[in-house]
């Protein structure tokens, strides 16, 4: 029963917590970019994160190392330390990007002033995950993140052509404007594959004392975890074409996002995205927040743990709260948390390798995994995606220049 | 620690220590073998601390060893119990001398309320 009520709360904390700002920016741009033709990125993503998120969860299950361990272990110290700086400072980005979300979505829900709301979200997640364990937290931010769900009532509302729907699921070539919908392939597969889900979830297998025994709870986990989850990017895709393609509007804010739920649905409509945005993106800043600190206690070898108080894992602690106050800090330039996103989930895509070549190479490692060792299929995925993010990696910074980071 | 042969590039250096109690206490930075011309080499001992990075990797390596405080603490291949995916070491992490930065950040962090939960 525990297993089931475990494998539960977790699928609502991945529904929740799959969504982050990136996810939020990238597919609902898209969608009022190019409509619905962008939807086949997201499954390819969806596959990617699946697949690779399934490897490390069983890579923690036999062998108890988390993803930076392997890092480490594997590439050696130059490599890891290559790893590890360019993994943090993308994390920092991306943890700045995401409280940024959150100081906006108390701003359209309390009307005070942004930046007074940037200092308070970020007191105010200190104090949180300070003091409160963090099977509290999973709850409280997976429940509010169920919110999101609107947009999914919103898309069948808009009543969009489910013919095109359909026809976007089909791999397929833009005929005009290539190179920005190739750097929004880049973006939608970067945001879907963020790193920093795979530190969090291989850690918290290590932290959950998976063994063998629960290969299938980190398979079910992984698939129907992520899977749900990213049925809410179709659905924010989907609103972003049936809504502001036709509109001509091309959203530029946070905002925006959630005025797409007053339309069909009204104030309450309006409401529940902007909770639902507050607690996915709250979530987001969390999981980040933690991957951080677990990939710097990882490569030094201290204490780490989302379950353990401050006093067990103190050089943890300081870590992220280090890592809140310099997220804080990048806010308070000015600087906007969408054109921020875009950047963090760039630079992000840049490192991809860095994070997925030793996953691959630890999963097929028989001294470590003995029989658990990488089958045939995940195999032959994992090379699938290694090559796929080679390209997108390759590929980033050369689209981001020729498209103006997204602009024309 | 006879009999399984295990390769100490792969499975031994940059691995997780862990202390009798299961605490995690470091990872091993570099390893000190001795032997001489036409001997057996063995390795004698487990280096530990952000001071023997500055051999591991260059420029970069000096610069995260200043930072991380230079410290080097040296384990004796004998007081190593178990290799398996991690390094288990027969001893306390405090009494080898492990460990020491969580061990002195307690005591502030216990100032902070909440810091027990």
């Amino acid at each position: 029963m525990s297993k089931v009520l475990g494998l539960g709360l977790g699928i609502i904390a991945a529904i929740g917590g799959f969504v982050d700002i990136g996810d939020l920016v990238f597919n609902v741009a898209a969608g009022a970019t190019f409509g619905y033709q962008l939807l086949w990125v997201i499954v390819v993503g969806l596959i990617g994160i699946i697949v690779y998120s399934e490897m490390c969860g069983r890579v923690a299950a036999v062998s108890g190392r988390a993803v930076f361990d392997a890092i480490r272990e594997r590439v050696g110290f130059k490599g890891a330390v290559v790893a590890l700086v360019s993994s943090e400072v993308v994390n920092l980005m991306t943890l700045a990007a995401e409280l940024g979300g959150v100081a906006i979505a108390l701003q359209l829900l309390s009307g005070l002033p942004y930046r007074w709301l940037i200092v308070f979200a970020v007191v105010a997640f200190a104090v949180v995950i300070w003091v409160t364990t963090f099977e509290w937290i999973e709850r409280i931010f997976g429940f509010g993140g169920l919110c999101m769900l609107v947009f999914a009532v919103v898309t069948v509302k808009l009543g969009p052509d489910w013919g095109k729907v359909g026809a976007g699921f089909v791999p397929h070539i833009a005929h005009t404007n290539r190179v920005l919908y190739a750097y929004f392939v880049v973006g939608i597969l970067g945001t879907a594959m963020t790193p920093y889900e795979v530190y969090f979830y291989s850690s918290g297998g290590i932290e959950d004392q998976w063994s063998p025994k629960d290969l299938g709870l980190n398979r079910a986990n992984a698939i129907l975890g992520y899977g749900l989850g990213g049925t809410l990017s179709f659905a924010l895709m989907i609103t972003g074409g049936a809504l502001f393609l036709s509109h001509g509007i091309s959203p530029q804010h946070l905002g925006t996002v959630a005025l797409a739920a007053e339309q069909p649905l009204g104030q309450v409509g309006l409401l529940l995205a902007l909770v639902g945005i507050l607690f996915a993106v709250g979530a987001a800043s969390i999981d980040t927040v933690f991957a951080g600190a677990y990939n710097l206690a990882q490569f030094c070898g201290w204490e780490w743990g989302r379950y353990r108080n401050p006093r067990g894992a103190p050089r943890f602690a300081l870590t992220w709260l280090v890592l809140l106050v310099l997220a804080l800090g990048i806010l308070m330039t000015g600087v906007d948390p969408v054109a921020l996103t875009e950047y963090a989930v760039l630079f992000s895509v840049v490192a991809l390798p860095l994070t997925y070549v030793p996953i691959l190479l630890v999963a097929n490692d028989k001294a470590y995994m003995g029989r658990y060792v990488n089958g045939r299929f995940a195999n032959a995925l994992g090379l699938i995606y290694l090559v796929v993010i080679m390209i997108v990696a390759l590929a980033a910074i050369p689209l981001m220049i020729l498209t103006n980071v997204g602009q024309n | 620690m006879s009999g399984k042969e295990i390769d100490i590039g792969l499975h031994v250096l940059d691995h997780q220590l862990l202390d009798k109690d299961g605490r995690r206490c470091g990872n091993v930075d570099d390893l000190a073998i001795e032997g001489g011309v036409g001997e057996v080499p063995e390795v004698v001992a487990i280096l530990c601390g952000p001071g023997y990075w500055g051999q591991r990797a260059g420029i970069i390596g000096r610069l995260a060893s200043r930072i991380g405080g230079g410290r080097k603490v040296r384990v004796p291949w004998s007081d190593v119990g178990k290799v398996d995916s991690a390094v288990e070491l027969k001893r306390g992490a405090t009494e080898i001398g492990l460990g020491r930065g969580d061990d002195r950040l307690r005591p502030y962090v216990d100032k902070i309320p909440g810091a027990g939960r």
